[in-house]
């Protein structure tokens, strides 16, 4: 990989964006952080990140909306998704990864799990 | 023994010489020890309902007195019996004392079961009684116009059809097939034939006749019913439940039914008079009768159906009372569900935070060493509350019935040693001894996460009940074609009593409470449903102070 990394990530509880922001600045990419999936949905195109990390859970259009909509668009079909989700039943795990998730990590989250995973899904 | 004797007795009467009076003699002691056997049969097996039995013992007495009496006429007074004779009156006087014991025998069966026995009996009745009439006490009429004598003469046949229904009566009745009720109904049966032989033959028979072999046996027969034990349930009769409709009822039926075409044939065929107004007679009471059995056919049948309908409504009503209970049951589940579901997603969120920022802060460095022990305390104690909600989470799944196993074939020894290895930070902070005899076994078809989940429970459990410098041991091995897991310590121990309880839900022995060891009486619950989910089956081994071997055993993929 070559330079920072544009990074999405939307979760709709406060402190829980600033700890992903904070994590993920730390290991040096640039985050682009909003609150809700519309917000996401509209980011993903103007700003063409090269990863997203989506809570599952937010109002209107969820993690998973987002997901299903990014899937449905050649343009963003490939981009990897890391969600990021407080659902840990198994069967929430599978739902994620039948929509197309790259990646499932359970909150609470280790930072570390996430700057690894994160690492590994960058093109 | 009675009845061997009676029938040696009638071959006597054969062989002693013909119109004697020996044989005379010999026919009047038979029919006294006839009445002499009921009246002892009676004494002997005391039936619940005497009365029928002394009766019958009148009614056979009032016979013998009769041959007595037609003896004394010949050998005494040396003359033929007038007509009608005293004789008469006691022959003719018997008949009503028989039947009047077997409507008392009949009268013992519950209402409702003699019903359809009634009109039964009453078709064959009114059936015998034409022919009896067309056949036997009409042509008597024709002969003489001496009123008394023609009542004497048709008063015999009369009393066979008194006899005939009241037998109809008791085997048309659902009840009893004593060896007594077959000695009862074979002599009036023998009885009838031969009064019909005798009566159908004009021409008058000598004194002695083969006829009296019947008379005889009738007689025996009818002191054997009564001298035999089972005579005492002919007077507790409990309704069998023998078809109503059995072929030879039917065959009976259809032949009474079948009584005037029958007639008419045999009046044509022999040419004499039809006898129009007792046939017409005949026919209106069997039609009425055949009438009054449908309809009771018909009334039963809708009985039943409406009993069926009155089930079926009954039946359909609990159904849908089931149905909507069913709903409101899955509805509460739901709700349930959906508050679990919802509690775990609002607790993990917080714990996100206090997780995440407190490693954020731990990778700072400029932290001092007392910051970071209190920091370590948060880091311990969020960690707890995140298994505390993991286990209930856990365990509301449980009870909903929702526990997901994703069985393959596993290698539980390597799933072992990793929990192992998991453990050992916190067994060494424990100052213990931890170790791992783990050989490989047979593939275990189970699900991964919950047999980690299982093996991290009882060594942590292992780990924390066991005091500093004490040993916890792992094993793994396959044993009878299961595989056996052990986790034994030297801890505290559990107390016998208290060891039933382990594996209840929020169980937790007072020695944990004591020496405030953290938990919440779950692991073990766990622990043992998801042991009972793969097939197998936990067990405990404990003595306080010396220490706790939980024993694990799984079916193997090949036995599983």
């Amino acid at each position: 990989m070559s330079g920072p990394r544009l990074i999405l990530v939307a979760d709709d509880d406060e402190d829980i964006l600033a700890l992903v922001t904070a994590v993920l600045e730390r290991s040096g990419h640039e985050v682009v952080a909003v609150a809700d999936g519309a917000e996401a949905l509209a980011t993903v195109r103007t700003r063409k990140p090269d990863l997203a990390v989506l809570d599952i859970t937010m109002p209107q259009v969820d993690g998973l909306e987002v997901l299903r909509r990014l899937r449905a668009d050649a343009e963003t079909a490939a981009l990897p998704v890391v969600l990021l989700s407080a659902q840990a039943q198994e069967a929430d795990i599978e739902r994620g990864f039948v929509t197309g998730a790259s990646a499932y990590i359970k909150k609470p989250f280790s930072p570390r799990e996430l700057v690894t995973r994160v690492a590994q899904l960058l093109p | 023994m009675y009845l061997f004797a009676g029938l040696a007795a009638t071959g006597l009467y054969f062989l002693l010489p013909w119109n004697s009076a020996g044989q005379s003699l010999l026919y009047d002691l038979i029919g006294i020890s006839s009445a002499g056997a009921v009246v002892a049969g009676t004494r002997k097996h005391r039936p619940s309902l005497p009365a029928a039995w002394y009766l019958f013992a009148a009614g056979l007495t009032a016979f013998a007195v009769g041959d007595i009496i037609f003896n004394l006429y010949a050998w005494a007074w040396h003359r033929d019996p007038p007509i009608p004779s005293v004789a008469d009156i006691f022959y003719l006087a018997g008949y009503p004392f028989l039947a009047a014991g077997i409507v008392l025998l009949v009268l013992r069966v519950r209402p409702h079961d003699r019903r359809p026995g009634i009109v039964d009996a009453a078709l064959l009745t009114v059936a015998f009684g034409t022919c009896q009439w067309i056949f036997v006490m009409h042509p008597l009429l024709t002969g003489s116009s001496d009123w008394v004598a023609n009542t004497v003469a048709l008063s015999y046949p009369a009393m066979d059809v008194l006899l005939l229904a009241a037998l109809a009566f008791l085997a048309l009745t659902p009840a009893w097939r004593t060896v007594s009720y077959r000695y009862l109904s074979a002599s009036i049966v023998v009885l009838l034939v031969v009064d019909e032989i005798y009566g159908i033959t004009p021409a008058s028979f000598p004194a002695t006749s083969w006829l009296d072999a019947g008379w005889l046996l009738s007689y025996i027969l009818w002191g054997v019913a009564a001298l035999t034990p089972s005579m005492r349930d002919l007077s507790q009769p409990t309704a069998s439940s023998a078809g109503r409709l059995s072929a030879p009822r039917l065959f009976a039926l259809g032949a009474a039914i079948a009584t005037a075409p029958t007639v008419l044939l045999v009046e044509h065929v022999t040419q004499r008079p039809v006898d129009a107004f007792a046939l017409a007679a005949g026919s209106v009471a069997l039609s009425a009768l055949v009438l009054l059995r449908l309809s009771g056919l018909i009334g039963s049948l809708d009985s039943l159906r409406r009993a069926e309908m009155a089930a079926r409504a009954e039946s359909e009503s609990a159904r849908r009372q089931l149905a909507t209970q069913n709903e409101q049951l899955l509805e509460a589940g739901r709700v349930k569900d959906e508050f679990v579901a919802l509690i775990s997603h609002d607790l993990r969120t917080p714990l996100t935070s206090i997780v995440g920022y407190l490693e954020l802060t731990l990778e700072d460095g400029n932290l001092t060493e007392q910051q970071r022990r209190y920091l370590d305390v948060v880091d311990r104690n969020a960690d707890r509350l995140l298994h505390l909600v993991n286990d209930l989470l856990f365990v509301a799944r449980l009870e909903a019935g929702q526990l997901e196993l994703k069985p393959r074939a596993l290698d539980l020894a390597a799933i072992v040693r990793q929990a192992v290895v998991e453990a050992e930070p916190s067994a060494a902070a424990g100052g213990l001894e931890l170790s791992c005899d783990a050989s490989d076994v047979p593939a275990v078809q189970a699900d991964k996460g919950r047999m980690f989940q299982l093996m991290d429970n009882l060594v942590s459990n292992a780990i924390k009940f066991t005091p500093s410098g004490g040993d916890v041991r792992v094993s793994l091995a396959p044993v009878n074609g299961v595989v056996r897991l052990e986790v034994s310590d030297t801890g505290i121990g559990i107390a016998s009593a208290e060891q039933q309880r382990l594996f209840e839900r929020f169980f937790r022995a007072p020695a944990a409470f004591e020496q405030q060891i953290p938990g919440t009486g779950l692991g073990l619950y766990i622990a043992r449903a998801i042991v009972e989910a793969h097939g197998g089956s936990i067990a405990v081994h404990s003595e306080v102070g010396e220490g706790t071997s939980f024993r694990v055993e799984l079916p193997t993929a090949g036995h599983a």
